[in-house]
């Protein structure tokens, strides 16, 4: 297929030994000397003012140092999500807020010597509550204003409308409406939110050692919180237990930094599942509505979305997100019409912010539930459906301008649907569901498209350095954070890959805000298409320095030189990188080392169609998923065997989405926090998944890569939604299709269209 | 405070603990054997997963009084030549490891099977592995890692 050594080819990730050993430290498994730990006291009321707080038993309590709360601690405000220096946002957030306002938030810390300590505590702190009036969803708080004085600006934070296109004559065309819905869902990194935070007084030297995907973003934050000088505040990112986008916002860290500077020494937090779940951040719970019209032969002339997104208590970034589920309409199909509106609306829930895909999943799972609906209503197949709306070779992005380049759904779709057997499984299941009684089969598509890049709805660049080692290993400067998906072994490919040397002559470190070059954090679907185009560019400029070197050295023209095989090539003679670094550093007086930014412009489209096949049990309500296809137009995979594991990965979640997954309030307004509620998949209920890739050499990304992890996610729930509304005849949108709620739908004789 | 004593990865050890004290606790906190992950510390997750005597248990669920006279094995024991070692060898061949949080549970889940079960089929496998949540990975290259290890268990056995 391609020459290629390790492009494409599959290697284990680099920190896997230290992982199945278990000797790899997570920033909960770390110890500081002298460190102290921490303990979170969270509200158990959904909103109210904190009247006083007592200590004093706390206080008493052998080994508790001290208790922070909002009586003795900052009033800055922050916003969790800010990711930028200057980025404008509304500051809501306190690290200890007097109005508290939703059962999770933060009220108080303990600050002791051992976490036994900081934990027996808390129940010893006194907290008096004045109670106010709560709403727990946006339906409520729009149509009563309960919460109209939650914030100086309300609760409601409508997007700006976006039209794009001409309306067309819409003469001979079907209106159609429908709407779909996802519950609140967490995203359950097996790994809580962690953080260790270090001041040094003599110094003023502040260092935070966490979990994140973006050193700078939260280094400003915290440093903007507690006025500190930028150059003394360093974010070191520690390896990351999942993410999912939970761990791109500040919930532990400003807790973990107050304490630290408080008591001048190192400082560790660990949150509970319950804290992970409840007051860290959630996807938000998504409301949308959509109408169009089609043409007879089911073109799609017009589109009018209205969504309304579940802010939870805090605006954060659901104002952004409302906004950005409307930069995904043109990434896989395409309109000669669009309106979109959308709300953001703060609730006394836990607070929504970044998932997996930022909206994406929400949008398609709109537009793919009325796909069905549009493809059921003019009698034609649901993929056939979706081909004649698709966008297709050298299209725009309709909304930015910019070029989709080789995007390739319509091959996602053609290509899935015949390794499937979609048609096959169709009647097969037809013929099933007229022969049995209890169990109905399905089957269903799901499509999505997504980004590469934040390019070119903001900013988005980057740095990298190299270094050649006197023995010719490379280490490579770079702000990577790892999720736990490979970033960094993908990194240690492309270089080594562009060198043409081994892998393990490479060392790729990871993001510490005071050691590697500025960048905006691993998010976005960005990292292997931004930073490791600039890897890739950085790493060939380093060969040509090589060259430059060894042409010196050897008293040759540059032309003459070449690198191959991991040698330096000049005339017959051969040259290690070596002898190129001894002889700068000997004879030059200089490091090998060059640096390489790169502003991103391009983002092409990159897509995928999942197709479902599942069994309904019409008398418990379960749903099996019998077989299941991910095919994905990625251009070029990096790392084959770890991306076929990543998708498979995504669709789990996905199942778990369409099915299982969802935080809801008990009446006393706290949401589902525990995992014995919040049912994600297991290893017995996972899908067996088949993973395949379209590729192509796309630009702009390294090799022709394109993104892949948030993506992945994007066609699940659609997939198995239209499986489901096709075993049982059905339109369940309400998501997830719970037990119960297929059980219902089917108690109510089954109409629902 | 109560004294008990048991055997940590086969050396034994003399502790003092209090009654309310967790296996889990006594582990990570006062042994400081980190590779025993806190996920849930409800039972839920699985990543507490050690085995006593032999049997694969959540560390979180039991008492450290309960772990009195028995051997407890997590993670950090040394494996060469064991089913362990092979497991994880063919955890990391198989690209089934991706942010690890879930992976020392899943090995000893996984060793306790297969000592057990050597030959243990499919669905015995995904059923042993049930208790343990992985969010990354969707399972599939960790059943095919333990198939792996089966594999080599009998060429070798």
């Amino acid at each position: 297929m391609s020459d290629y050594k390790y492009i494409g080819r599959s290697v284990p990730i680099h920190d896997a030994q230290g992982k199945v050993t278990g000797s790899l430290r997570y920033a909960g498994d770390m110890v500081l000397p002298g460190m102290l730990h921490l303990a979170l006291l969270t509200c158990d009321i959904p909103h109210g003012i904190v009247k006083s707080i007592r200590t004093e038993r706390a206080l008493a309590l052998d080994g508790v140092v001290d208790v922070l709360h909002c009586f003795n601690t900052t009033k800055e405000r922050f916003n969790r999500y800010r990711n930028i220096h200057g980025q404008k946002l509304i500051n809501q957030e306190e690290i200890f807020p007097e109005r508290v306002r939703f059962v999770g938030d933060r009220v108080a810390c303990v600050i002791a010597e051992t976490p036994q300590a900081a934990r027996a505590a808390l129940p010893l702190i006194e907290v008096e509550y004045e109670r106010l009036p709560y709403a727990t969803d946006a339906k409520t708080v729009i149509e009563s204003g309960v919460l109209d004085d939650m914030f100086e600006d309300g609760a409601v934070y409508p997007a700006p409308e976006l039209i794009n296109g001409e309306q067309p004559d819409l003469t001979g065309t079907t209106i159609t409406q429908t709407q779909a819905h996802f519950d609140r869902q967490s995203h359950v990194t097996m790994e809580p939110q962690a953080c260790i935070a270090d001041y040094d007084p003599l110094t003023g030297q502040a260092t935070v050692y966490s979990p994140n995907q973006s050193v700078n973003g939260l280094r400003t934050v915290l440093a903007d919180l507690f006025d500190l000088p930028y150059h003394k505040m360093r974010v070191v990112k520690t390896t990351m237990g999942g993410s999912f986008g939970s761990k791109q916002e500040w919930m532990a860290e400003p807790v973990a930094l107050a304490a630290a500077l408080h008591t001048g020494r190192p400082v560790k937090i660990v949150f509970t599942r319950e804290q992970a779940m409840l007051s860290t951040i959630t996807r938000a719970a998504f409301d949308g509505k959509m109408t169009t019209h089609v043409t007879p032969e089911g073109k799609v002339l017009s589109v009018d979305i209205e969504t309304v997104i579940d802010a939870g208590a805090y605006l954060s970034n659901s104002l952004d997100y409302c906004i950005v589920v409307s930069s995904k309409i043109f990434r896989c199909y395409t309109f000669p019409y669009v309106r979109y509106n959308g709300k953001a609306v703060c609730t006394n829930s836990p607070v929504s912010g970044a998932f997996r895909s930022w909206g994406t999943a929400e949008l398609y799972l709109l537009v793919e539930h009325h796909f069905n609906e549009l493809a059921r209503k003019l009698g034609m197949d649901a993929t056939d459906f979706r081909l004649k709306n698709i966008v297709k070779l050298g299209d725009v992005d309709k909304k930015t301008g910019v070029s989709l380049g080789d995007v390739r759904i319509g091959d996602c779709i053609k290509q899935g649907r015949e390794k499937f057997g979609w048609f096959a499984k169709r009647q097969a299941a037809e013929a099933f569901n007229a022969q049995n009684g209890r169990f109905l089969r399905g089957v269903g598509i799901g499509c999505g498209g997504h980004g590469n890049t934040y390019f070119p709805r903001r900013e988005d660049f980057g740095a990298a350095q190299m270094r050649v080692s006197e023995d010719g290993t490379v280490l490579v400067n770079i702000s990577l954070h790892d999720h736990g998906c490979g970033t960094v072994t993908a990194f240690q490919m492309m270089i080594a890959e562009t060198l043409t040397i081994p892998i393990d002559q490479v060392a790729v470190g990871e993001a510490d805000s005071s050691v590697t070059p500025f960048d905006l954090g691993c998010f976005a679907s960005r990292t292997t298409y931004v930073l490791g185009r600039i890897a890739v560019d950085c790493a060939e400029k380093l060969k040509d320095l090589l060259v430059a070197t060894i042409a010196k050295a050897d008293g040759s023209e540059p032309e003459a030189v070449k690198i191959q095989g991991g040698q330096i090539l000049a005339g017959d003679k051969h040259y290690s990188f070596a002898d190129a670094a001894q002889y700068a550093l000997h004879t030059l007086q200089q490091e090998l080392t060059v640096m390489h930014q790169f502003v991103a412009d391009s983002n092409p489209g990159v897509t995928g169609a999942h197709f479902a096949h599942v069994e309904v049990d019409t008398k418990t309500g379960m749903v099996a998923v019998l077989d299941y296809l991910a095919m994905h137009d990625i251009g070029k995979v990096i790392n084959r065997e770890i991306t076929v594991a990543q998708i498979q990965g995504a669709v789990a979640m996905g199942t778990g989405c369409a099915l299982t997954e969802r935080m809801t309030p008990n009446k006393n307004g706290r949401f589902t926090s525990s995992l014995k509620d919040y049912h994600l998949r297991n290893c017995p209920e996972a899908p067996d998944v088949e993973v395949e890739f379209v590729e192509a050499d796309s630009i702009g990304g390294p090799f022709g890569a394109k993104s892949i992890g948030e993506l992945s996610l994007v066609p699940v729930a659609p997939a198995i939604m239209g499986a489901v509304n096709d075993a049982l005849d059905a339109s369940l949108s309400y998501l997830p299709l719970t037990p119960d709620r297929i059980l219902k739908h089917l108690a109510n004789g089954g109409e629902s269209r | 405070m109560l004294t008990i004593q048991l055997t940590i990865n086969g050396a034994a050890h003399r502790c003092e603990v209090s009654p309310n004290t967790t296996l889990l606790e006594l582990i990570r906190d006062d042994m400081h054997l980190t590779g025993t992950k806190r996920g849930c510390d409800q039972g839920h997750c699985g990543a507490c997963t050690v085995l006593l005597d032999g049997m694969p248990v959540n560390a979180c669920l039991m008492l450290a009084v309960m772990a009195d006279g028995k051997q407890v094995e997590t993670i950090e024991a040394a494996a060469p030549g064991t089913k362990k070692h092979a497991l994880q060898q063919a955890l990391i061949e198989e690209g089934a490891v991706q942010c690890g949080f879930c992976i020392p549970g899943i090995v000893l889940s996984a060793t306790a099977l297969l000592e057990e079960r050597p030959q243990a089929s499919r669905p015995e496998i995904r059923e042993a592995l049930s208790g343990n949540l992985c969010r990354c990975t969707g399972y599939s290259r960790i059943i095919a890692a333990v198939e792996k290890a089966q594999e080599r268990g009998r060429t070798n056995g």
